[in-house]
C-alpha cells in the first residue's frame, strides 16, 4: 500500500523512479566530431563485429567473414546463418556466435570444420564473445525472449534477462556467470574477473565468481555495448545509441509501449536507432526538427556514435563522437589495432579507421 | 583655490596601537579620477574612511580645499563635499528611489509628488535611466549604483569615494558605471576609485597611488604604468602571471564522477541544467550575473530547494539525494564557500575561532551541539595558521580582518568540515591580488588532494585556475570548454550569445 502510493506520488511529482532525465555528455565524454573525421575503410551490407589477433583484421558482414587488409575486404568463409558475435582466439584460431544460438570455435579463421561446437539450449541472442585469460570464452547473451537483431522489443519490453557465460573449450561446458542482466551487450577480462556491458542499465558491471555484480562505471547517457582492450591498458567501450528524453519518457508508460508494440511498424517505434533521419515516417524527437532539408545539429538524436577511452580502472578518459547531424551512427564494435581504431558503424553499415597519435592530448585526456 | 581639493599630510590611524594607515601622504586633484590599489589590510579602506568621517585620524592633517578638516561622522564630511559609495550599497530597499536620494533631507511636509518630480529631473540631468517610483530592493546592482551616485551628486559633494564599485556588475553593466564615472570628471567631480580589477584601473584612472602594510609606495600617472608594475608596487614582488598568465598546459585528470546534475529545475533562474564534477580537478563554473550558477549549487548544497514537479536530479556519488537544509549536505560532504560572505558567511561578531569551530560544529560532530571552548581554539589555531589568516590578536573578531583574511576564514569554516565536494563562489571577490594567489594555491591543493572542487566565477581566472570550465547562460550549461582550448574570446561569447 505505501509502495503504490508513494509511486503514485513520484509520478505525481516526477520525482523518484519517476524522474525523467539523462545524464549530460560532459567531462570525458564532452562531444566532438571525430568519428565523422574516420577514414571509411569499407562499405558493407551488414557488419556486426570485429576481431583482431593482433596482425588480421576480421569482420563479420551478415554470414560472411571477411579478413580486412587496408580496404580490401577477402571473404575467409559463409555461414547459413548472421554472424552475431567475433572473437580471435591467442592460438590462432577464432570464435563465432551464429545467429545467436550457437558459438563454434575453428582452428584457423579458414578452416572448414569447427574444433568445440557450443549449441546449448539456453543460448538465445549470444552478441559478444571475449578470451579470458585463462583460455575459455566470455559469452554475453542480451535477452532469453527475443533475438538478436530484436534487442529494441527487449528494451520496449523492459527485460531483463540477459545472462553471461563462460565456455569452455577443453571440458565443452557452458557454465552461467551472472544473469538477470538488462541486455547483457559486450564482455572483456578484467584481472580476475569479466566486465560486462548492461545496455539497458546503461553502466558497466564486473562480474567475479560467486561475488555479486559490482558497478565499475554507471549511469552513462548511453546505451553501452561491446568492450575490447586498449593497448596501453585500459579499454574501448562502444555505445550504439544516446539516451534521450523522450525514450525515457516512453520507458515509463506501459501501456503506450504495448500499444505501440502492437500496431506500429518497428521501423517507426519511439525506440533507440542505429541509424535516423530516412524517413518522415520517424517519431519526432523534442527540437529533432527537419527544417528545409537540415536536421538541427543541437537535436537530441535517435541515433548516435559513440566510443569511449576508459582507463584501466574503468574512468572515461575521453571519447569519440558521431553527433546527431553526422552520419558514422550505431557503433556497435571498436579494436585497436596497429596504431589506429578500427570501428564498425552499423548504421550505415561502414568499417571504419581512425588514427589514434595524439588523439588523447587533443582531447585532453 | 588650488588644483588639490583634498589632501591627507602624515595620516595616521592606530587600531589597539596597531597602524592600519602610517604616515600616508595623498593628493586628490580637482575633476580627476584616482585610482587606489593595496593588498587586503594595506590600508585603502582606512584611508577613505577618515576621508569619508566614519574614522578619525590617531594623528596627521586633513585639508579640504585648502583648509584643515577633521570630519568626526559621515554627515560632516559630506557637508564638506565628500560622499562615499559604500561596496555593499547603504540604500533603503523598501523604499522607492526618490524617497532614497531625498532620505534626511526630509521637511515638515512632504509632498511625495513633488519628490517623485524634483528626483525625475534630476536622474534625467544626470541622464541615469532609473525610474524615481522603483523600489529599490527591486532594482539591480547596476541601478542601485546609479542610485547611489546620484544621491552623492545630489548632496553637491565634490569628492566621491568608490570603494569596490564594480564587483557585482556586469561586463554591460561596467561600461556604463565607466561613462557615468566619466560623466562625473567632466562635471569637474574628483573621484577616488578602489578595485581589485587592475585593468579598470588602467583603464579609468588618471592617477593611481599604491598603498603597502599601511604605508603610501608610489603615486603617479596612471599611464605610467602597468598590471605587472601595479602588482610589483602592491605585493612587492611579481604575481602578474601566476594570476593571469599563460594559459593552463597541462589538465589534471578526472576522476571518479562525484556529483551530476540532471535537468535541474528552479523557475525562473535555473532551466534544466544538467553537468557533472568529478573528482581530483577544479570545475569552473563561468558565466555572467544571472546566468543561474549560484542558484544551481546552492540546490546541490541545500540553501535552496529546487522546482516542486519535475525538478530534475542530483546524484552524488551516483545516488539521487534531495536536501531541503544544508545540514545534511554538510554531513553528506559537500561544503559550499559562499559569494556573499558579509551576509552568508560568518558571524562577523564572533572571533575567528569560533567562527571555524561553528563550520565544524554545523557537521554536528559525535552528535553534539556544544561548543568546546578548547577545541574551538585548536581549530581557531591550526586553520587560522594553515591559511594565513592576518589578524590583530587572537581573539579578533571577523569584522576587524581584511576582504581577504574575511575569505579566508569563511573557506576555514568550510574545510573544518572534512568535504569531498567543494564549491568556491565567487572565492576571489573583492579580494586584493596576494590573497588571490594563496586562495587560488590552496584550491589547486585541494584538486591535487583529489577533492572535487567547484570555482564559480565571473572572472577570467578561472582560465588560470580550472581544469575544465562550463559556460553558464540563462539558467543552464551551454559549453564546456577544456583548460587547454579555453580562450578569453571562446569563453565570453559562449556565455553571452
Amino acid at each position: 500500500m505505501i509502495a503504490a502510493v508513494r509511486e503514485f506520488t513520484n509520478r505525481f511529482l516526477g520525482r523518484g523512479e519517476a524522474t525523467i532525465t539523462v545524464p549530460s555528455f560532459d567531462g570525458a565524454l564532452k562531444p566532438n566530431q571525430k568519428l565523422e573525421a574516420a577514414t571509411t575503410v569499407l562499405q558493407c551490407e551488414a557488419p556486426e563485429d570485429l576481431a583482431t589477433d593482433g596482425r588480421n583484421l576480421y569482420v563479420a558482414d551478415g554470414r560472411r567473414l571477411l579478413r580486412l587488409e587496408g580496404s580490401v575486404a577477402t571473404e575467409l568463409r559463409s555461414f547459413e546463418q548472421p554472424i552475431s558475435a567475433l572473437c580471435a582466439l591467442k592460438d590462432g584460431g577464432i570464435a563465432v556466435a551464429l545467429g545467436g544460438r550457437e558459438v563454434r570455435l575453428y582452428p584457423d579463421a579458414s578452416s572448414s570444420e569447427p574444433s568445440v561446437t557450443f549449441n546449448d539450449a539456453a543460448f538465445n541472442a549470444v552478441n559478444a564473445l571475449a578470451q579470458a585469460g585463462d583460455g575459455s570464452l566470455i559469452a554475453t547473451d542480451g535477452s532469453t525472449t527475443c533475438g538478436v537483431d530484436d534487442w529494441a522489443r527487449d528494451l520496449m519490453q523492459l527485460n531483463r534477462n540477459g545472462r553471461v557465460f563462460r565456455l569452455d573449450p577443453k571440458a565443452r561446458s557452458v557454465t552461467p556467470l551472472a544473469s538477470r542482466l538488462g541486455y547483457a551487450f559486450g564482455a572483456c577480462a578484467h584481472s580476475d574477473g569479466v566486465l560486462v556491458s548492461e545496455s539497458w542499465r546503461h553502466r558497466l558491471i564486473l562480474i567475479r565468481n560467486g561475488q555479486t555484480p559490482q558497478v565499475v562505471l554507471g549511469r552513462l547517457p548511453v546505451y553501452p555495448s561491446r568492450l575490447s582492450k586498449a593497448a596501453g591498458g585500459g579499454y574501448w567501450l562502444t555505445a550504439f545509441t544516446a539516451r534521450t528524453q523522450l525514450i525515457e519518457f516512453v520507458l515509463r508508460e506501459p501501456a503506450y509501449r504495448r500499444r505501440m508494440m502492437a500496431e506500429i511498424d518497428p521501423a517507426y517505434w519511439v525506440a533507440p536507432r542505429l541509424r535516423s533521419g530516412f524517413s518522415f515516417k520517424e517519431p519526432m524527437q523534442g527540437a529533432h526538427i527537419k527544417t528545409m532539408g537540415v536536421i538541427k545539429p543541437w537535436a537530441p538524436p535517435r541515433s548516435y556514435g559513440l566510443v569511449i577511452r576508459l582507463s584501466a580502472d574503468g574512468n572515461p578518459l575521453y571519447s569519440l563522437h558521431s553527433r546527431v547531424d553526422g552520419i558514422n551512427h550505431g557503433v556497435v564494435a571498436a579494436v585497436e589495432m596497429g596504431g589506429d581504431l578500427l570501428l564498425i558503424a552499423k548504421g550505415p553499415g561502414r568499417v571504419l579507421k581512425l588514427p589514434l597519435a595524439g588523439l588523447a592530448e587533443e582531447l585532453g585526456a | 583655490m588650488t588644483d588639490t581639493v583634498l589632501s591627507l599630510r602624515k595620516a595616521t590611524k592606530l587600531y589597539a596601537g596597531v597602524p592600519a594607515i602610517e604616515d600616508v601622504d595623498f593628493d586628490l586633484r580637482r575633476g580627476e579620477i584616482h585610482a587606489l590599489v593595496g593588498e587586503n589590510g594595506a590600508g585603502k579602506s582606512t584611508l577613505t574612511k577618515v576621508m569619508a568621517g566614519v574614522v578619525t585620524l590617531t594623528s596627521g592633517t586633513m585639508m579640504v580645499d585648502g583648509a584643515d578638516v577633521a570630519p568626526r561622522t559621515p554627515l560632516e564630511a559630506r557637508n564638506l563635499g565628500i560622499a562615499m559609495v559604500f561596496q555593499e550599497n547603504s540604500l533603503v530597499p523598501t523604499m522607492t528611489v526618490a524617497q532614497n536620494l531625498f532620505l534626511g533631507q526630509e521637511k515638515f511636509y512632504n509632498r511625495l509628488r513633488g519628490i517623485y518630480i524634483a528626483a525625475q529631473q534630476f536622474l534625467q540631468s544626470l541622464n541615469f535611466d532609473v525610474t524615481p517610483t522603483a523600489t529599490v530592493g527591486g532594482l539591480g546592482a547596476a541601478k542601485k549604483q546609479m542610485v547611489e551616485i546620484a544621491r552623492a551628486v545630489l548632496h553637491k559633494a565634490k569628492v566621491i569615494i568608490f570603494d569596490e564599485p564594480t564587483a557585482t556588475l556586469t561586463p554591460e553593466e561596467k561600461k556604463y558605471f565607466f561613462d557615468l564615472v566619466r560623466d562625473l570628471k567632466k562635471r569637474g567631480v574628483s573621484i577616488i576609485f578602489i578595485s581589485h580589477a587592475l585593468e579598470e584601473e588602467l583603464l579609468l584612472a588618471d592617477r593611481i597611488t599604491v598603498l603597502r602594510d599601511g604605508k603610501h609606495v608610489v603615486t603617479d600617472d596612471a599611464a605610467k604604468f602597468d598590471r605587472a608594475a601595479i602588482v610589483q608596487a602592491m605585493v612587492g614582488r611579481d604575481l602578474s602571471n601566476t594570476l593571469y598568465g599563460a594559459k593552463k598546459k597541462t589538465v589534471r585528470p578526472a576522476g571518479a564522477r562525484v556529483l551530476t546534475v540532471q535537468n535541474l529545475k528552479m523557475a525562473p533562474m535555473v532551466k534544466n541544467n544538467s553537468l557533472s564534477v568529478f573528482a581530483g580537478q577544479i570545475t569552473g563554473v563561468f558565466g555572467l550575473v544571472g546566468a543561474g550558477r549560484t542558484e544551481t549549487f546552492k540546490i546541490v548544497s541545500g540553501v535552496l530547494k529546487r522546482d516542486f514537479f519535475h525538478g530534475g536530479e542530483i546524484l552524488l556519488h551516483d545516488k539521487p539525494v534531495r536536501y531541503r537544509v544544508p545540514a545534511p549536505a554538510v554531513k553528506a560532504g559537500i561544503a559550499y564557500v559562499t559569494e556573499d560572505r558579509k551576509v552568508e558567511g560568518f558571524f562577523e561578531t564572533a572571533s575567528i575561532a569560533r567562527n571555524i569551530y561553528l563550520g565544524l560544529l554545523s557537521k554536528f560532530p559525535k552528535g553534539r551541539m556544544i561548543l568546546s571552548r578548547r577545541e574551538t581554539n585548536a581549530a581557531g589555531k591550526t586553520w587560522t595558521e594553515r591559511l594565513k589568516v592576518r589578524a590583530i590578536g587572537d581573539e579578533a573578531k571577523v569584522v576587524e580582518l581584511s576582504g581577504g583574511n574575511q575569505q579566508k576564514v569563511v573557506i576555514a569554516k568550510s574545510l573544518v568540515q572534512e568535504p569531498d565536494l567543494i564549491i568556491f563562489d565567487e572565492p576571489t571577490r573583492g579580494v586584493d591580488v596576494g590573497a588571490i594567489v594563496e586562495i587560488h594555491e590552496l584550491i589547486n591543493h585541494l584538486a591535487d588532494e583529489g577533492k572535487a572542487v567547484v570555482v564559480i566565477s565571473s572572472y577570467l581566472e578561472i582560465m588560470a585556475l580550472s581544469d575544465r570550465i562550463l559556460v553558464s547562460r540563462q539558467g543552464k550549461v551551454v559549453e564546456e570548454f577544456s583548460a587547454i582550448e579555453a580562450t578569453e574570446e571562446k569563453i565570453m561569447y559562449a556565455a553571452i550569445h
